[in-house]
């Protein structure tokens, strides 16, 4: 059964890609407006602003800690700032801590902003900065490790034990830019892909050639958030949080919960099942799969994960065009870190504002039709930790 | 034709990097690594392993990851090891890693128990296999620093 203590009433987005005149803070403000506009609330309603940190580091984080979102977005009963990170998992963690607040009674209102700009750093302090990031300094940078060549072992490892096949693996870039191709604010709305587009693109770390490795870029967005009681008295169409669960497993590769990396089903499978039970929904019930990707093997990993395919099959399944517009598992509906555009922590929030927007019937030309229940995940580092969620706009047996 | 020399050459001229710029990354030992690095340099293989509950932990940590204890000694490790998944590295690096490409990354599986990312060294990335036999190799990379690297058995 599920409770539903909290849902989402707007949000606001703005187009991803290359921006380097666009700001931190003009897209904070600007996505801050626009999920005010679209939760149809006053400014002055907003208790606390939350705000993910850029993984880069930059004045704005500093700006940010020291509160000059509120002063800037004139939010002026605004009671609490926080910035919370942890890494592509960040969109997880922030909704917990507005979760927290709410749950406290301080405020009814909570913004969520995310806003990140890459094109300000040359490519090297980006090269250098994901070797660092996603990697040991002590034990793997060394070696010249880097987060392709992180993502480039488990694609190796998955497709070595599991039999999936390279075109399979292209083959999830390739349903992404068929929903990016649907979506306005995507950094390659314009660019169609096939496979073999995919497979013939350089070589950056085998197996992954430049086709199959994400892109940075500046973008971001934010939603309001309130109690799910709050919810039903000033929104037509709120979406509330049914059903969440985590589950954290290492910092380094090396020290990886499952050890088989073909089998990270072992590790995510339950954390879902969990989310789907707090839900009281299961696969069948879900009409669209968030699914955080960033590379097109964490897409796998994570399908294999839901319910919905056999462990290991997920390439299959992908490449059967199911998980593409149309298809009976639309998944990663706004193209995902890998034809959406990766804004550093900013993945999982703009995988979440699509669900949310899929769910408010706002999702023009990529609206999957009638859709009620969504799954969404998240995780961060390197493949260090699993957040799934279940929304709905409506709960599920309310009377249970 | 380019050379590792002139890729250097033409960075430094086309993005106006500096010589630092090249300066490979080593490792900072903390107080509970410098065992590990200090037989590296000896060209040995070393493992932290809890005196209290045996459990080895790699990386090392300040104190045993499973029962907590302080106490620890340094095993020799068998210099064994299986190739468990890689990657090859060909582009898109650090400048310090740009003269190796293409290089091999690996996460290798110890009989001790223990995973490690490393390169695999002295074998063309054509013939590497998942599950193939390694055995431990050790690189200077500097007066101070010994990287444990891992080659395939012959045949
Ligand atoms: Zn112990």
């Amino acid at each position: 059964m599920s409770k539903a203590e909290f849902a989402i009433i707007g949000t606001g987005e703005v187009p991803c890609g290359i921006y380097p005149d666009r700001s931190e803070f003009e897209i904070a403000y600007r996505v801050a407006k626009l999920a005010i506009a679209d939760a149809g609330i006053d400014k002055n309603e907003i208790g606390a602003v939350l705000n993910a940190a850029h993984i880069m580091g930059s004045e704005f984080n500093t700006e940010a800690f020291f509160g000059r979102l509120p002063e800037a977005i004139g939010a002026k009963n605004c009671k609490i700032v926080a910035t919370t990170v942890s890494g592509g998992g960040s969109s997880f963690s922030i909704r917990k801590t507005a979760e927290g607040i709410l749950h406290s009674g301080e405020t009814d209102y909570v913004l969520v902003i995310h806003a990140q700009r890459f094109s300000q750093f040359a490519a090297n302090e980006q090269i250098n900065f994901f070797a660092h990031a996603g990697s040991d300094l002590e034990w793997e940078v060394p070696y010249g490790m880097t987060y392709n060549a992180l993502a480039a072992m488990m694609t190796q490892g998955y497709m070595a034990y599991t039999g999936t096949t390279v075109e399979q693996v292209a083959s999830v870039c390739v349903a992404c830019r068929k929903w990016a191709n649907l979506q306005p604010n995507a950094m390659f709305r314009d660019k169609p892909l096939t496979v073999d587009d995919v497979l013939k693109s350089r070589m950056v770390a085998y197996p992954l050639t430049a086709m199959m490795c994400n892109v940075l870029a500046d973008g971001g967005c934010a939603y309001i958030m309130t109690t799910a009681e709050k919810a039903k008295k000033v929104c037509s169409r709120p979406v509330y949080v049914l059903g969440e669960a985590s589950d954290f497993s290492h910092r380094s590769i090396v020290n990886l919960k499952t050890k088989n990396i073909d089998k990270m089903y072992e590790f995510y499978a339950p954390v879902a099942q969990k989310a789907y039970e707090r839900a009281g929904l299961g696969p069948k019930d879900m009409d669209i799969f968030e699914v955080y990707g960033a590379y097109p093997i964490t897409s796998l990993m994570f399908l294999d994960s839901l319910g919905i395919v056999e462990p290991g099959r997920s390439g299959a399944l992908v490449e059967s065009g199911e998980t593409s517009p149309g298809g009976r598992y639309p998944t990663s509906t706004n193209g995902e870190a890998m034809s959406f555009g990766h804004t550093g922590t900013g993945v999982g929030f703009s995988v979440f504002v699509e669900g949310i927007r899929q769910l408010q019937g706002k999702a023009g030309k990529a609206q999957v039709d009638g859709a009620r229940f969504l799954i969404e995940d998240c995780g961060g580092g390197a493949f260090m930790d699993a957040h799934f969620t279940v929304l709905g706009n409506e709960i599920p047996n309310p009377t249970l | 034709m380019i050379t590792n020399m002139n890729i250097r050459e033409i960075l430094k001229q086309k993005l106006g990097c500096k010589d630092e710029d090249f300066d490979r990354p080593m490792p900072v030992p903390a107080p509970w690594s410098m065992p590990f690095w200090d037989a590296a340099r000896k060209r040995k293989l070393v493992l932290k392993k809890c005196t209290c509950c045996g459990h080895i932990d790699h990386p090392p940590y300040l104190y045993c990851t499973s029962c907590s204890e302080e106490e620890c000694e340094w095993i020799e490790a068998s210099g064994k090891a299986t190739l468990y998944a890689y990657a090859v590295n060909v582009y898109g690096v650090p400048f310090a890693f740009m003269e190796d490409l293409p290089y091999v990354l690996a996460l290798v599986d110890l009989p001790e128990g223990p995973r490690m990312i490393s390169n695999i060294v002295g074998c063309d990335p054509k013939d590497l296999k998942n599950g193939m036999e390694l055995k431990v190799v050790f690189d200077d990379v500097s007066p101070e620093i010994t990287l444990p690297k891992w080659k395939p058995v012959s045949k």
